[in-house]
């Protein structure tokens, strides 16, 4: 629409319109006012018009109901994916069983040997420690369903992201059709890519897999790239000046170079593995998730602990084991000690194989029944107790239920009716003006053309009803967010304090945070918005302190040179200058919110996430597919709105 | 191979008449969109740097360049950054692709090698040293020194006692295990050095290595530069953008302005009798008497007297002379192979230091 006539508008603008956002808006303004009558008088105001909608409930679930009837027999899949679903579900068995016929003190010994290793005593100590946990918990068999399904998909995970990687880091042409859509994988949330796996293979364990690995390759492909295209040219150059050939360059130079993003990698697709692993229990996974899932579904919040802390435990250790991988390169003692390290291994595999022998032959190969720990009952007691005492009634502060029954009526309700009431192209034109503004005409095109799609699939109001929760979090998060980002790049003691918060909390998967919400804030749209500010707080809370925190000291030196007050300081110094952190700081809030928010349809946050869960439960896959994808648009509608053209030219680079 | 009668006037006569190893002639590098028409066209070629970008949107970052390098001389090619002397030493192993003009190696024309031998080439005849070193981090000393030789497939204990002798050579002994993070600016160079000597190629070719050391440093290994060189004679093609330094090492020097070769000659010629406003403004602070030479600076034909007073070699520096001279209140002779060529006093020397000789032989 009025975004494509940009490129010759800006030849005259400037002169007349001093304000690059100023002149932006105007021109807006311009083809609005040419664009609304046309469309009012065509189509009418108010919600979306029908008129304008493809319903594609029907053929999708044609399309559905062919791939249920066929899928025993036509060779599409008994050929095709019928052997990708055999061989994951025979790999994920296979693992499973190896964990079981190392019993739970072979497993142990082996994570706590290997972190031992790869990290440190410490960490060999809380590796050992946090799978004792699981066993005490009475959930050494969850874990190991979900290790045994974590394995298999971060292998597969891993040789999918490392091939692309290798692709798009060797070929410019692999890395200009690969990067866009990695760049927009990454910002869509988890459930999105539920529907069309299930789609395709059904609910069940090569579903899960699947959709994990579709989930977690994309940073494991995105790093291997850059690490191979940052390595130092000089490097490449005395390589190349030596006679070696593009294969002895790739082994003995690149891939070297770049062991740092590849380990990087691997710790976050392992990481993103996990979550959505966890999630993956909505489509049949098992293991911890599903613990949790039906737990919450009962809202039993004690039981979804006692699965939630391993979920917690498997995070920190899987994440601290393999960062510190990535941080030992500087190791001096790495080159110097190459027999000791050797026999280092040697001795922890002896270990490991001794301590699980002895663990066979003692017959304790299950995990004894009678040392596990039930923390649901009492966890449940805090609960009953905190749902008298604390939900409601308190005087003076109200109570949790309180808060979260006026944040709805107060914030989420006028917030959400105000949106459907809205005119639909009023919104498509707040959308154009806010990523134009913050971006260029291109994520403002994208982003229009996406919420467009939305009124298209006909799942306008839901959407919009997601997008107020989403709105009321991301205010809240960046208004907590941006103060504890100050106070901490104030504060070098606030700042510690708060480090190895953030980094537990950054490491959880989203599939948890939905737990304490749930026993503070009962079941609603309120908890979902709860549970995404604190998921998103991190991120926001980090990328804000370290923005403020790189700004320029000499800047700053000279500011105070010339009497400025802190207020001052903030103000007219480091708020101006770390604005591109600041903006960062938003699309990172916007993306990590939204992929909570829809997993807030579990415990009663409705609108899309609920449609998504809705078709799965009741087999009801059109639904879901048309839900999922306005997921999709409407994640990419947020991603571009906020996205400041910085970071386009970073990635470019 | 072919013979070069162009006679330089080097200071070792000999120089002149070894074979030539690299044979460059007409090299051009052209940077931008059809590159290749550039040095095609007569009236391209003419153009100015600024106008050429204007005209066709290509840089020449190597405009029609020749000399040839011969058996073991040092052949600095020096120059201001952004004259072409990084370019024009890339495509001599075609790190850097030539858009025209022929190279040669020991008679061998570089440009038609296929990649096999081109690979030969670079693994076994010239070897490279860089000015950021580009040493592999993940790498040991002795595994960065050795893997040139990896990379031609020698076997391991061969290649680490091969790289064995050349870290001892270079002044390395005991950090053969070290990563290269752990060592300070000079001896990563060191071991840019060794990785190049290790291969045991005909040519060195050395990229800018000092410039990214301290002074103290980069004398040091100029120094060691020389010395290797003195001990093995191997040819070197030294690229540097600090003037002091091409005198220091130099044989000869080809002087680069706009990738182009605005004068090639001996250090006492480029100092003594440049070419042009730009060469003469470039040496212009260059303490003269430690460049030129005696045999410059003497009156011919003269001799002081029997017995030779004073008796100075003819390629002795001026600064000994003035040693020479001052001491003894007279004037000295220059000889060469017993045989007196001339004598140098006072007013010579003086007229050396001043640079105004060169005033007085034209009146």
């Amino acid at each position: 629409m009025a975004t494509v006539t940009a490129p010759a508008a800006r030849v005259f603008l400037p002169g007349i319109l001093r304000h690059r956002a100023a002149a932006k808006l105007a021109l807006l303004a311009l083809a609005a006012a040419v664009l609304v009558p046309l469309a009012d008088a065509r189509w009418s105001s108010g919600s979306w018009p029908a008129a304008l909608t493809v319903d594609l409930t029907q053929p999708l679930g044609r399309v559905s109901d062919w791939i249920i009837d066929n899928r025993d027999s036509h060779p599409l899949f008994l050929y095709g994916f019928g052997y990708v679903s055999n061989a994951v579900v025979l790999s994920v068995r296979a693992v499973y069983l190896v964990l079981l016929a190392a019993g739970w003190a072979g497993v142990t010994a082996v994570a706590g040997l290997v972190a031992w290793r790869v990290a440190g005593v410490r960490l060999g100590l809380g590796a050992a420690a946090a799978f004792v946990a699981c066993g005490l918990l009475g959930m050494w068999i969850p874990t190991m369903q979900t290790l045994a399904l974590m394995v298999v998909a971060v292998l597969v995970s891993v040789a999918v992201g490392a091939v692309l990687g290798l692709a798009a880091g060797l070929s410019d042409r692999m890395d200009r059709v690969l990067r866009p859509v990695l760049d927009t994988m990454q910002v869509l949330p988890a459930f999105a890519y539920l529907l069309p796996v299930v789609l395709v293979f059904g609910i069940g364990v090569p579903a899960a897999v699947l959709a994990t690995v579709v989930y977690a390759a994309p940073p494991m492909a995105r790093l291997t790239s850059l690490g191979l295209r940052g390595a130092d040219k000089e490097v490449l150059e005395a390589v190349e000046s030596l006679g070696a050939t593009s294969r002895q360059r790739l082994l003995t130079a690149r891939i070297p170079l770049a062991r740092k993003e590849l380990l990087l990698g691997l710790n976050q697709t392992i990481m993103m593995a996990l979550s959505m692993a966890v999630i993956a229990s909505v489509i049949g996974a098992g293991g911890l998730g599903d613990r949790v899932y039906q737990a919450l579904a009962s809202v039993d919040v004690g039981a979804a602990l006692a699965a939630g802390i391993p979920i917690v435990l498997l995070a920190v250790v899987l994440d601290r084991v393999t960062g510190a991988a990535g941080d030992g390169e500087g190791d001096p003692a790495g080159g110097r000690t190459g027999l000791s390290r050797r026999a280092g291994w040697a001795y922890a595999l002896a270990t490991a194989v001794a301590v699980a022998l002895v663990g066979r032959f003692a017959g304790r190969l299950d995990w004894p029944g009678s040392w596990t720990l039930n923390i649901a009952e009492p966890v449940n007691r805090a609960v009953d107790w905190m749902t008298d005492h604390l939900y409601s009634g308190v005087p003076v502060i109200g109570g949790t239920a309180d808060w979260a029954g006026h944040f709805t009526t107060w914030v989420l309700d006028p917030l959400r009716d105000g949106l459907q009431a809205l005119p639909w192209w009023s919104v498509l034109l707040i959308v154009a003006a806010l990523a134009w503004v913050i971006g260029t005409w291109r994520t403002a095109l994208t982003a229009v053309l996406a919420m467009a799609a939305i009124g298209v699939l006909g799942v306008w109001r839901p959407s919009l009803d997601t997008l107020s929760q989403v709105l009321a979090a991301v205010a809240v998060t960046l208004v907590l967010g941006f103060a504890t980002g100050v106070a901490a790049a104030r504060s070098d003691r606030f700042e510690r304090l708060l480090r190895p918060v953030l980094d537990v909390f950054q490491t959880m998967p989203q599939f948890v945070y939905l737990i304490p919400v749930v026993a503070l804030f009962g079941v609603g749209r309120a908890p979902a918005v709860a549970a995404a500010v604190v998921y998103a707080l991190p991120a926001v809370v980090r990328i804000t302190t370290q923005g403020l925190r790189q700004v320029d000291p000499a800047a700053l030196e000279s500011a105070r040179s010339l009497g400025a007050s802190s207020g001052q300081q903030i103000r007219q110094v480091q708020l101006p200058l770390a604005r591109p952190a600041l903006l960062l700081a938003l699309n990172q809030g916007v993306v990590l919110v939204l992929a909570v928010v829809i997993i807030g349809g579990l415990v009663g946050g409705g609108a899309l996430g609920y449609d998504v869960v809705f078709g799965l439960a009741q087999g009801d896959l059109a639904t879901g597919l048309v839900a999922g994808a306005a997921i999709v648009c409407l994640g990419l509608m947020l991603d571009r709105v906020t996205q400041p053209t910085e970071r386009r030219a970073e990635k470019g680079a | 191979m072919s013979t070069d009668t162009r006679t330089d006037m080097t200071a070792h006569t000999t120089i002149e008449e070894r074979p030539p190893v690299f044979s460059v002639d007409g090299l051009w590098k052209v940077f931008g969109p059809k590159a290749e028409t550039v040095p095609a066209d007569p009236e391209l070629t003419s153009l100015p740097p600024a106008e050429l970008r204007e005209r066709t949107g290509c840089t020449a970052a190597v405009r029609d360049v020749s000399f040839d390098v011969r058996k073991g001389e040092v052949f600095v090619v020096m120059g201001l950054s952004g004259s072409g002397k990084s370019t024009l030493v890339r495509c001599l192993t075609r790190l850097i692709e030539p858009t025209a003009g022929t190279i040669a190696i020991e008679g061998e024309d570089v440009r038609a090698m296929d990649r096999t031998r081109l690979r030969e080439l670079r693994r076994h005849r010239a070897a490279m040293v860089f000015q950021h070193f580009g040493l592999l981090p993940h790498r040991t000393v002795v595994d960065n020194v050795a893997y040139g030789l990896e990379i031609q497939g020698v076997g391991k204990s061969e290649r680490r006692d091969r790289a064995q002798e050349v870290v001892e050579k270079v002044g390395l002994e005991g950090m053969e295990q070290r990563r290269p993070s752990e060592l300070s600016g000079g001896q990563r160079q060191r071991v840019g050095l060794a990785r190049a000597l290790a291969v045991d190629p005909e040519v060195l070719l050395f990229d800018e290595p000092f410039s990214a050391l301290d002074p103290l440093i980069r004398r040091d290994m100029q120094e060691e530069v020389v010395r290797l060189h003195q001990e093995e004679g191997r040819t070197m093609v030294f690229i540097t953008h600090d003037l002091s330094e091409a005198l220091k090492l130099g044989d000869r020097i080809a002087l680069m302005r706009d990738g182009e070769v605005v004068q090639l000659g001996t250090p006492e010629e480029i100092v003594g009798s440049p070419a042009d406003d730009y060469v003469r403004e470039f040496v212009r602070d260059v303490p003269r008497e430690q460049v030129m030479t005696v045999r410059r600076a003497m009156r011919p034909g003269e001799c002081a007297g029997p017995g030779h007073p004073g008796a100075i070699e003819a390629g002795a520096v001026v600064a000994d002379a003035i040693q020479v001279v001052s001491r003894s209140h007279r004037p000295a002779c220059v000889v060469e192979d017993g045989r007196c060529l001339g004598v140098v006093d006072h007013e010579r020397l003086l007229d050396v230091v001043a640079g105004t000789e060169l005033r007085k032989e034209a009146v």
